[in-house]
């Protein structure tokens, strides 16, 4: 229960603080903390369901202080959690530049997302070159900052456990399917 | 939490936080379509703890920025001093001018009349966050519910347009800029009166939409809002038009717009409480070299 209420504690407080960084960098310079930290319980939280929660919670919170539809970007919070949770099953993802590298594709993938429902439910636009460019710098930002959010998580979900094995082992090795 | 996993298929879990997502996007989106999207208590709340926590997260940040802009403006702050006073002069001359005219023509009285009968009564507000996602253009502001403020209100600086009320919570309110990308304006160009429609690029520029045949847009006209559609008063200014493209064959044209507000300075915003009529002449006095228009709506 501490260590979920600390998740959340974080994972809110970080829109939050976002709101006034973007103030004085412009955002595609900044990284999504939020986003950050639903990839690093995607990696670290030991249960999937309890992870699953907690990352629907924080992107509605997200929607809640952005200018999204509420659960736009709780739906992509699930995406990213989802994703994460599944390649780190079948990836190296320990260390900091494969995660930076994972976190620069799944970056892409959530623009590509946000765009993709702006088309079905809002009167925004699809993908253009003006998203594209944003997308550039902003995942090259939020690659640089994803090993030490990862980190945090990860101390957050060992150091502050409640049950003993709170902490999921990444793999150190891909799968390799026998023949 | 573990023991949960196997007490609830996460397969289930995952098909049912994404329905209650979806379902809360078309809920949300039929909110804002009807401007009645403000938020309840119990989940306005977060807006409402995060406008002071931003407020107070922001003053350090904003003492170096200060300290720093202080510090270069020192530098040059006597160069500018020069230029500024003969600046000054030459608008003091040409103000006399502007005003010794319009009273020669009768309109002065006449905005001093469409002012008693439409001024919009206008909330100030500070900003205390911007939005923390680079896919949307939105600002929290420090003022909700308690002080007048409901979706749907336009949003306004002393230089023009700043964007709409969309949520908003008891002590704190969201505002989409123009800038968004689900943002679009019905908009006119003020001297040639071509109509066409603003849209948020999601950057810090507009496009300016219009019908390229029979339409007259040229660089450095100012666009305005033409008040169809009811969200916007007429006259609002939106900014100037920077560049414009190539039709081609194509029916419809595009246009740059340079907004008139400097979105990366904006500080304190006016919200409009309810709408009026026209606008139009209060900016077209900033205008400077071109005379105001005339009056569109009623003068007494």
């Amino acid at each position: 229960m501490k260590r979920t209420s600390l998740i959340l504690l974080i994972g809110i407080a970080a829109p939050v603080f976002q709101g006034v960084l973007n103030t004085f960098v412009p955002a595609r310079f900044a990284p999504d903390l939020g986003f950050l930290v639903v990839i690093a319980l995607g990696l670290h939280w030991r249960s999937t369901a309890g992870g699953l929660v907690l990352a629907a919670t924080l992107g509605f919170a997200a929607d809640l202080l952005s200018g999204s539809l509420l659960g736009q970007q709780a739906l992509l919070r699930l995406l990213a959690f989802g994703v994460a949770r599944v390649a780190s099953g079948h990836l190296n993802l320990r260390g900091a530049v494969p995660q930076s590298f994972f976190v620069l594709g799944l970056t892409a993938i959530n623009a590509l997302g946000v765009a993709t429902l702006n088309v079905f439910f809002t009167a925004g636009g699809g993908f253009d070159l003006v998203m594209l460019r944003d997308l550039l710098s902003h995942a090259v930002v939020n690659a640089l900052f994803a090993a030490p959010v990862s980190r945090l998580v990860e101390t957050v979900a060992t150091s502050f456990g409640d049950d003993e094995g709170a902490r999921r082992a990444l793999r150190l090795t891909p799968r390799v399917r026998s023949t | 939490m573990a023991e949960s996993d196997r007490r609830l298929p996460v397969s289930l879990l995952v098909a049912g936080l994404i329905a209650v997502a979806v379902v809360s996007m078309v809920v949300d989106r039929r909110g804002v379509i009807e401007r009645g999207r403000e938020f309840p208590t119990w989940l306005g709340s977060l807006l409402d703890v995060a406008a002071p926590v931003q407020d107070a997260v922001a003053l350090p940040f904003e003492a170096v920025r200060d300290a720093w802009s202080g510090y270069i403006s020192l530098l040059q702050v006597k160069l500018r001093n020069d230029a500024l006073e003969r600046e000054v002069s030459r608008l003091s001359e040409e103000n006399l001018q502007l005003r010794e005219a319009l009273v020669a023509s009768g309109r002065l009285q006449r905005i001093a009349d469409m002012r008693k009968h439409y001024e919009v009564p206008m909330l100030p507000a500070e900003l205390v966050g911007v939005d923390a996602s680079p896919w949307f253009r939105s600002v929290l502001v420090d003022r909700g519910r308690d002080r007048g403020v409901l979706s749907g209100m336009p949003v306004i600086s002393e230089k023009g347009l700043v964007g709409l009320i969309t949520a908003t919570a008891r002590h704190s309110a969201k505002a989409m800029l123009v800038l968004d990308r689900q943002t679009s304006v019905d908009g006119v160009i003020q001297r040639s009166r071509s109509r066409g429609t603003v849209r948020g690029r999601g950057s810090d520029e507009l496009e300016f939409e219009f019908v390229a045949r029979n339409s007259d847009v040229q660089v450095n006209d100012l666009v305005i809002t033409s008040g169809l559609g009811g969200v916007y008063p007429k006259g609002l200014f939106i900014g100037t038009i920077s560049e414009v493209s190539d039709p081609g064959t194509q029916l419809l044209q595009r246009a740059t717009v340079r907004p008139a507000v400097d979105f990366g300075r904006l500080e304190q915003v006016f919200v409009m409480l309810r709408r009026g009529p026209t606008m139009e002449l209060l900016y077209s006095t900033q205008v400077g070299d071109e005379p105001p228009s005339e009056p569109a709506g009623p003068a007494s």
